[in-house]
């Protein structure tokens, strides 16, 4: 096994990668996310999200330019847009969630697909 | 370690449920009702549970609570299924996924040594195109986790789940959300409408089952009081998430919003007059190179194994981490007959964990730079978790960065949050210790029953 320090153990993501990413100029958790797929595994950043604010904090202490060529950017510590599943959730559970309202779709009278 | 079947790292004169049988990988494991796959499996001396996705590195528990991904595995038949959060059943199977022939000997593991550093893949073989088809060809073949599940239910089979209107809702059953939820039991008249629990754990307890001063006697203490002040505990049903313009039919009119909660019995849609969120804190690792080996396990991991099941993983562990739970887990590990070695996390550091697949060293580093090498056997990383501030999140609650707890929710003294109607307590504000957290969810459970009508 060849030696790597892991931030994102969802998504083999390195402190290398990070090193990169923010080489490239993205210092917002945002970009970080999308640059390196970092948070977007089963567990959703509830490994790395603060591992990574806390990188991002010093980088930007360190590179005060290059936060400041990136006026798009929030350039503050927030989180992630959080959305649901917070959890990873059976999709069978999911199926007849909304079967409880009146609206919901009625099921297929004959379901018949093998596995 | 070694994976041989006689293995059981069980210690004898501990209380355990009914013995049965699991089926890993085609052999027979002796388990307890009670105990998750993932413990089972680590009590039999299995070292991997499963491969990771890009570099198919060896992963074994890490987290206990179901955050960390790291012990998906197949089990009955379906993918992806969190081993540590599954109870075990009699004959139930379970097999490691995503490695190719087996996930003890994954050649596919070659991905990790192809890229020593990390995966750019903003450069990797996007020319000539004929290369890049070539690679998306086979990235597509390796990726992915998991293999469909052997039986597709026919929808009549599926769960339905329920509506559900609460005066209070307490999510999270850990030492605060217990102690709101008993609180605000204690202040509401007793009905079936009054005061229920969401827990997504196999049981409730959170952190009491980690935490090796507290442990499995002073879970089911609190968990008695809260069911004699009335409260109505629902076990394995996860919260996931908040949705603000839906509503159901046992929802007061007008009324918008619920919180989507997944159990074995379908998806629960549960509205309330008052909402507290008590969804405590993810474990996190620290920074070391290859600290995603099987072996470096959270703290409150090991202290779960050993407080909660009895189990004892290592003969020399290196608990990492200073503050009461790491001393308390050190003195538990001495106790049960280990030999610890314990560094503060601090002025020495965790450079770098060997072993292969199991930990069986750390390069130790202190604040000079200077490094010693230390045998062990199990690395048990102490650290404060991260506020499990998500679904507070999704529901309005403010949120404020701090280094060391991450998003915390943002309450004033009585656990208002800057939604209305929402409130919180314990470890997702940030709190530090699991006794301030007690003490933290009594107040704000009782704050949030003042006001409600009888």
């Amino acid at each position: 096994m060849s030696q790597k320090t892991i931030v994102c153990r969802c998504e083999d993501v390195t402190l290398w990668d990070l090193q990169q990413c923010f080489a490239e100029g993205y210092l917002d958790i945002e970009e970080v996310k999308r640059f390196t797929g970092l948070g977007t595994g089963p567990c959703q950043g509830k490994e790395c999200q603060l591992h990574t604010c806390r990188l991002l904090q010093v980088e930007r202490l360190k590179h005060p330019e290059r936060a400041a060529q990136q006026p798009e950017a929030p350039q503050t510590d927030h989180p992630f847009t959080t959305r649901p599943p917070v959890y990873s959730v059976p999709l069978g559970v999911l199926a007849r969630s909304g079967s409880a309202s009146p609206h919901a779709p009625q099921a297929p009278a004959a379901s018949k697909r093998k596995p | 370690m070694s994976t041989s079947n006689s293995i059981d790292l069980r210690l004898s004169n501990f209380p355990r449920g009914s013995q049965l049988e699991v089926v890993y990988e085609g052999r027979k494991l002796p388990a307890f009702a009670g105990e998750t796959v993932a413990v089972a499996l680590l009590a039999a001396g299995v070292q991997v549970l499963s491969r990771s996705i890009k570099f198919h590195r060896p992963r074994s528990v890490f987290c206990m609570t179901g955050d960390c991904g790291a012990c998906l595995m197949r089990i009955g038949g379906e993918p992806n299924v969190r081993a540590c959060q599954t109870l075990v059943q009699p004959g139930l199977s379970c097999q490691r996924q995503n490695a190719w022939p087996s996930a003890s000997l994954d050649v596919l593991g070659a991905a990790d040594l192809m890229f020593p550093e990390g995966m750019d893949h903003h450069a990797l073989m996007t020319s000539p195109r004929l290369l890049n088809q070539v690679m998306q060809r086979v990235v597509q073949e390796l990726g992915g986790l998991g293999r469909l599940p052997d039986h597709a239910p026919s929808l009549s089979e599926l769960p339905v789940g329920q509506s559900r209107h609460v005066q209070v809702l307490v999510i999270g059953g850990g030492p605060a959300g217990l102690a709101a939820a008993t609180a605000a039991a204690t202040a509401l008249p007793r009905t079936d409408a009054a005061v229920l629990l969401v827990d997504a754990a196999p049981e409730p307890g959170g952190s009491y089952l980690s935490h090796a001063a507290y442990g499995r006697a002073a879970a089911e203490q609190a968990i008695a009081e809260a069911r004699a002040a009335g409260v109505q505990i629902l076990s394995q049903a996860a919260a996931i998430g908040y949705y603000p313009e839906e509503t159901t039919d046992a929802a007061p009119p007008n009324s918008k919003g619920l919180l989507a909660v997944a159990t074995p019995h379908g998806m629960f849609k549960l509205t309330a007059d008052r909402y507290v969120y008590a969804t405590g804190g993810h474990p996190q690792n620290a920074l070391f190179i290859d600290n995603d080996l099987p072996g470096v396990m959270s703290g409150r991991a090991v202290g779960r194994l050993l407080t909660g099941h009895g189990i004892l993983l290592s003969e020399r562990p290196l608990v990492v981490g200073d503050g009461d739970e790491a001393e308390a887990l050190s003195t538990a590990l001495q106790a049960a007959g280990a030999q610890v070695t314990r560094i503060d996390g601090k002025q020495q550091q965790v450079a770098q964990a060997f072993g292969s697949p199991w930990v069986d060293g750390a390069q130790v580093q202190d604040q000079r730079g200077q490094q010693h090498h230390v045998r062990c056997d199990l690395i048990a990383v102490v650290s404060p978790p991260a506020a499990a501030s998500q679904l507070a999140q999704l529901h309005g609650a403010r949120v404020s960065f701090d280094p060391q707890h991450g998003f915390a929710v943002v309450t004033d003294a009585h656990g208002q949050t800057s939604s209305t109607a929402v409130l919180a307590c314990g470890e997702v504000t940030g709190c530090g210790s699991l006794a301030a957290a007690v003490l933290q969810g009594r107040a704000v459970g009782a704050a949030a029953a003042a006001g409600l009508s009888g």
